[in-house]
């Protein structure tokens, strides 16, 4: 697991329950679109996450509507035990 | 929830921008194409500058590269995956065409090593086994034997012309003189008189050929000829004073059979001027011409 996916799973264990699109887990990690949309594509067909289009009107909304994430409950699960393999043998 | 943003995408956006992102979601499998360009259009709105949104749009071609590589081996959600049941899975598969990136790359390589290896076969290989088995030599034309001066014949006939003492000297002035008076008179001719025999001179000539210091003619050897395997020998003139040097630009008075050769042996003829050994007569170095047979063989490059 590379170190731009850690940093995507850190960017959504920080609130498991909420809805990110991709422009908002660039702003919170940094990553590149490049790097981070092949992560969110990778991790969904993994089952870790899950998406759903933005439940708006965009004529309204006058923007067009975004694609959201979240983690999934095997996802949550599995990413919490990657990140609790790295505090082992991490004093605390 | 099927509503579309129609406007194809988010105002104030470069048509550069736009152009790149409609290009990039296409270039990933076309079951994603469409999620991905909608979503890169909605994401690329939250960017403010217009760098940053075509730093965005390159970001997504690159993505489209790795997206699509990796659909041809994992499965990937379909552009209608939901929350519900668990989301749809389906297989995309991209078409790699006959050829894919890594097989051209494989390909080239392969291509590349074999040129390679059958260009050491072609040269240095055959250079190897043609390793020398004596000393070179040069093989000149055998001495022309000297030739013959041809002797005059004797005359049939001897004539001989008496001129008398005139009796009085010619003024250094030619001014006519009626004192002054010359005659000549015929001899005696005697027809029936035994002609005078010359006696037939000989001349002593050697002719030259290669001299001291002489070129290699491993040197000059054509490595066209060497991988080939031609041998031969190329007659060349040349035209020599009585210090070596040619006086004329050799020429090749029988060939080789090979043109390869020839010319070889023509920059061999030039290239030696001056370690010529000069023809003689009498034992004296005299400018002269002759043929100067240069053999060509494998076997004595070393």
């Amino acid at each position: 697991m590379s170190l731009q996916t850690l940093r995507v799973l850190e960017t959504f264990l920080e609130n498991p329950a909420e809805q990110l699109a991709g422009a908002e887990v660039h702003q919170r990690c940094g990553i590149a679109s490049g790097t981070l949309y092949p992560i969110l594509l990778r991790l969904e067909s993994a089952g870790w996450f899950v998406s759903q289009w933005e439940s708006i009107d965009p004529a309204s909304a006058g923007r067009p509507r975004r694609r959201l994430y979240r983690l999934t409950s095997t996802g949550l699960r599995r990413a919490s035990e990657v990140f609790a393999s790295f505090n082992r043998g991490v004093l605390a | 929830m099927s509503q579309r943003y129609e406007p194809s995408g988010p105002p104030n956006l470069s048509r550069a921008t736009r152009w790149l992102i409609h290009h990039s979601a296409h270039r990933a499998p076309e079951s994603l194409s469409s999620r991905l360009e909608e979503e890169w259009l909605a994401d690329v709105a939250s960017r403010s500058s217009e760098l940053s949104k075509l730093r965005f749009a390159v970001g997504c071609y690159w993505a489209s590269l790795v997206i699509g590589n990796e659909s041809a081996r994992i499965p990937v959600p379909a552009a209608s995956s939901a929350l519900s049941a668990g989301g749809i899975v389906t297989l995309t598969e991209r078409n790699f065409g006959y050829l894919s990136l890594r097989s051209a790359t494989l390909f080239l390589i392969a291509g590349l090593h074999a040129a390679l290896f059958y260009g050491m076969i072609t040269t240095l290989s055959h250079t190897r086994a043609t390793t020398p088995q004596s000393n070179l030599e040069n093989h000149a034309l055998k001495e022309v034997p000297p030739e013959r001066v041809p002797v005059l014949q004797p005359l049939s006939r001897d004539w001989t012309i008496a001129v008398p003492k005139p009796d009085a000297e010619i003024p250094p002035l030619l001014i006519p003189s009626d004192n002054v008076t010359s005659a000549i008179e015929e001899k005696s001719i005697e027809p029936d008189s035994p002609p005078a025999v010359i006696p037939p001179r000989v001349i002593a000539r050697i002719a030259g050929g290669p001299g001291a210091g002489f070129p290699d003619t491993a040197d000059f050897y054509p490595s066209p000829s060497i991988r080939m395997g031609e041998q031969g020998i190329s007659t060349v003139q040349v035209c020599v004073d009585s210090h070596g040097r040619l006086t004329a630009d050799p020429t090749i008075v029988r060939g080789s059979g090979s043109a390869r050769l020839d010319q070889g042996a023509l920059k061999l003829a030039r290239a030696a001027s001056g370690h010529y050994r000069a023809s003689t007569e009498d034992g004296q170095p005299v400018d002269s011409c002759y043929p100067l047979g240069i053999r060509f063989q494998l076997s004595n490059l070393r």
